[in-house]
């Protein structure tokens, strides 16, 4: 069964095209990041799948259904920003979002817990701060242990600690069987945290599927010596290397993750009677490759 | 619907301005009664006076059966509060965006909105309650024997009531913004609609009178010296009225409805 399926949706604000016939699935049990720039249509993706926006064509399915509040009942959002009561505290807010969803208040503490806002259990909301703000939001998702979570930059706004306490909650509701569903523009969070992936950009899907297949590392082999031009076309038939090619100072060959040996090379060109001069293992970032990625979509 | 009215109560019950405001309207109610009283009290007292008026005016006005129709046309003037009310419990949740959070947890845009109509009904209700009480109250201390003639009045202004609440939704709904819809709101009800309808009045042979709020303000009209009206202007149709107004509320609420399905949220 597919958590959610979305196929060929298109949303107009006016002239501007903010998607433009996007089309995933994603599977029961992942955690699915929605990769993108800011404005690539991340949140408004995200809003018609929950009900909030109208699609201009194409259409959303929940669990292969059409979606109903039966089913946003059953899916933990949080969506663009906390949305609560400023006049009330933590509790009185999640009571209502409990008694929306159906639930009764036997949650409530618990997710506080969850979130580390116990303390604050009864100050009004408006007196939080924004990473507090954010965490009530999440324990509010946390309601009723829903099997299905969707976030939209949930680490927004935190501090160190908190992204990476909200990295590991992400993880371990996963770990418990949960499919979470996120968006993000960092790179670097989706590639820690999700495994499966869709790469928005400007309304458009440039790719999407398992994480190690989308963003794929290579390692990147710096070699150096007097005469770099011997030395390239030595690494050009060098076993294993996926591209050999030449930087400003040094020649750089290509390995996928995990197989470039240092030493091999090293030898390998001495026996050429090449000396090196450089040898160094650099990792490819993933800023480079998600660049690469939405560069070839312009 | 019960639960989801328990819902409301629970974003209302700690809603500070709202209950400051509520009560500030309902010492309102009876300050701008008691007002009245005073002076009539003053006048009926006084021996000469007193000839004059009942020359002119007839019974007192807060006797019975009158107090039904002068209470309910004084406190009609009031009516704004109950719109900004109902403007200020829907542009925050515009504002805090819980509109849409309330749908994102599992709420149809269709009962959202629904309470908010069921809520302009209650507040009207019990704005219709407080002023019967307020007229019982001066009615008895007036010292007539209680009736129930003209008691239609107190139906025509829960009509009022329900139209004001219902508009100042409607105007929520399309601002979205508070400042902007309580401003558009008081301008359109105090002012720009008295001067359409005068214009409509003078030039349109009486037409104003069926405008949005025009048609329930004149439900209930001037309730003194209604002989010289009568010579000076033309009577108004009572039951045409009430049916435009009925008409207008179900526009109100189908338009209501409409708006807030079709929008994005």
């Amino acid at each position: 069964m597919a958590i959610l399926t979305v196929e060929n949706l298109h949303k107009n604000y006016g002239i501007i095209q903010a998607l433009k016939g996007v089309s995933f699935t994603v599977p029961k049990g992942s955690v699915f990041g929605i990769l993108g720039p800011n404005g690539s249509g991340k949140t408004t993706m995200l809003g018609i799948i929950v009900g909030i926006l109208r699609a201009t064509s194409g259409s959303v399915k929940l669990f292969d259904e059409t979606p109903t509040r039966e089913h946003r009942k059953q899916i933990g959002t949080f969506l663009e920003t906390p949305n609560f009561y400023h006049y009330l505290n933590a509790v009185q807010n999640l009571e209502i979002a409990a008694a929306i969803k159906g639930h009764g208040k036997e949650d409530i503490d618990k997710v506080l817990k969850m979130v580390s806002l116990d303390q604050r259990r009864l100050s009004k909301f408006s007196t939080y701060s924004l990473g507090m703000k954010q965490r009530l939001a999440l324990a509010s998702c946390m309601l009723g242990s829903p099997d299905v979570m969707i976030f939209d930059e949930p680490t927004n706004g935190l501090d160190p600690v908190g992204i990476a306490e909200t990295r590991e909650l992400i993880k371990k509701l996963n770990k418990e069987g949960k499919t979470i569903i996120m968006a993000s523009h960092l790179l670097d969070e989706v590639e820690k945290v999700c495994t499966h992936v869709a790469i928005l950009q400007k309304g458009t899907l440039i790719t999407h599927g398992h994480v190690d297949e989308i963003l794929i590392q290579e390692d990147i082999v710096e070699a150096g010596a007097a005469d770099a031009q011997q030395l390239l076309a030595a690494l050009q038939s060098f076993p294993g290397a996926s591209k050999v090619k030449m930087n400003e100072v040094h020649a750089e060959a290509f390995f996928p993750t995990g197989t470039a040996n240092l030493e091999a090379v090293n030898q390998y060109c001495f026996n050429k009677g090449i000396t090196l001069n450089h040898l160094r293992l650099r990792k490819k970032s993933l800023e480079a490759k998600f660049f690469e990625l939405t560069q070839n979509n312009k | 619907m019960l639960q989801r009215l328990s819902i409301e109560w629970m974003k209302l019950k700690h809603y500070r301005t709202f209950w400051i405001l509520s009560l500030l309207y309902m010492v309102s109610i009876f300050g701008a009664n008691y007002i009245v009283f005073r002076v009539q009290q003053a006048i009926y007292e006084e021996k000469q006076s007193k000839g004059m008026a009942e020359l002119v005016l007839g019974t007192p006005p807060f006797a019975f059966p009158n107090v039904w129709h002068t209470t309910t046309y004084i406190s009609s003037f009031l009516l704004f509060l109950p719109g900004l009310l109902m403007i200020i419990s829907v542009t925050n949740e515009y504002s805090y965006r819980t509109h849409r959070q309330n749908i994102i947890d599992g709420w149809n845009r269709r009962e959202f909105i629904t309470m908010k109509i069921v809520l302009a009904a209650i507040g009207a209700l019990i704005s219709t309650v407080f002023v019967a009480l307020t007229a019982l109250l001066f009615g008895f201390v007036q010292g007539e024997p209680f009736t129930t003639e003209k008691g239609i009045f107190i139906f025509y202004f829960f009509i009022q009531a329900l139209s004001y609440s219902l508009v100042a939704l409607l105007f929520a709904i399309l601002f979205k913004r508070g400042g902007l819809a309580i401003g558009i709101f008081f301008l359109y009800a105090l002012v720009l609609e008295n001067l359409i309808a005068g214009l409509m009045n003078r030039f349109l042979d009486y037409s104003g009178r069926y405008l949005p709020l025009e048609s329930t303000d004149n439900l209930i009209p001037f309730p003194l010296l209604e002989n010289v009206q009568r010579k000076i202007i033309k009577a108004p149709n009572i039951t045409a009225l009430l049916i435009v107004s009925l008409v207008y509320l179900v526009l109100y609420y189908f338009f209501i409805n409409r708006k807030f399905e079709t929008d994005d949220l």
